[in-house]
């Protein structure tokens, strides 16, 4: 069975019952992570709101580190500040596009252009924290560890690209 | 293209990077990772920048062959923007001096 399908308006998940609950979990297992680091920051209320006030440093759990990547490289100094200006809006993102997901599982199954846009994101966002749970650091790595979480990893990757195919 | 093919398919393209220019102090580099499919940032590249398909292609092929493709150039802010940019999509990107 084909996990989308094109609508009238848009794009309709067909995913079965126990693939939508499986991806929602994935989804709030993924804001949980991201809200711990967000946590991280005592920042004043306000600068959170316009999305500074950020850590000075990148987050050490390899998952995060990687979907929040220092902007330069070699040069920890400017990498700090344009942390310390971006990383909460950047987070912050994320957040709403996981969250999307999830409101889109519970409500009708058809995806409005945004709401595709918040589940290539999540998508993409959901294989980089598994990616780094498994190890798959570079090309030749195919993941050290639970058989399952590959299994995931690998069925992530094949709604992605059958959602892109549907948008090309 | 299989679905759940990533940068890792070897492919050749040893083009040099056309979207560098020599007058523009800062530059967008995008940088290989196994995790991302080349639809994905081929679809990246098109969307964000509004690159042709032959473009985007070249520049995600030269992420995977060359582990680095310089993808624009430009003001310090604009680079900065285009990289959290990159960052909002799963892309890891960097910005530097152009000093080449």
């Amino acid at each position: 069975m084909t996990p989308f399908r094109p609508g009238a308006d848009g794009i309709t998940v067909a995913l079965a019952p126990y693939e939508s609950a499986l991806l929602a979990d994935l989804a709030r297992q993924l804001i949980e992570l991201l809200e711990h680091r967000a946590a991280e920051s005592p920042a004043d209320l306000l600068y959170a709101q316009l999305g500074i006030g950020g850590p000075a440093d990148p987050p050490l759990d390899p998952a995060l580190a990687r979907l929040l990547p220092d902007a330069y490289r070699g040069d920890q100094e400017a990498a700090s500040e344009h942390r310390q200006l971006t990383e909460l809006s950047l987070l912050d993102r994320k957040l709403t596009n996981a969250r999307a997901v999830i409101d889109s599982l519970a409500g009708s199954a058809e995806l409005t252009p945004a709401q595709v846009q918040s589940w290539l994101r999540t998508l993409t966002d959901l294989r980089l924290t598994l990616a780094a749970r498994l190890q798959i650091e570079t090309d030749d790595d195919e993941g050290i560890g639970d058989e399952a979480m590959l299994g995931v990893y690998d069925w992530l990757g094949y709604l992605q690209g059958t959602l892109i195919e549907l948008i090309e | 293209m299989s679905l759940t093919q990533t940068l890792d398919s070897p492919v050749v393209d040893r083009d040099l990077d056309e979207a560098t220019e020599p007058d523009l102090p800062w530059i967008t580099i995008v940088w290989n990772d196994p995790v991302n499919l080349q639809t994905y940032v081929s679809w990246v590249f098109r969307s964000y920048f509004g690159f042709s398909r032959q473009k985007a292609d070249r520049l995600m092929l030269l992420v995977h062959n060359e582990g680095r493709a310089t993808v624009a150039s430009g003001g310090r802010e604009e680079m900065e923007r285009h990289v959290e940019a990159m960052h909002d999509f799963g892309l890891w990107a960097t910005l530097a001096k152009d000093d080449a």
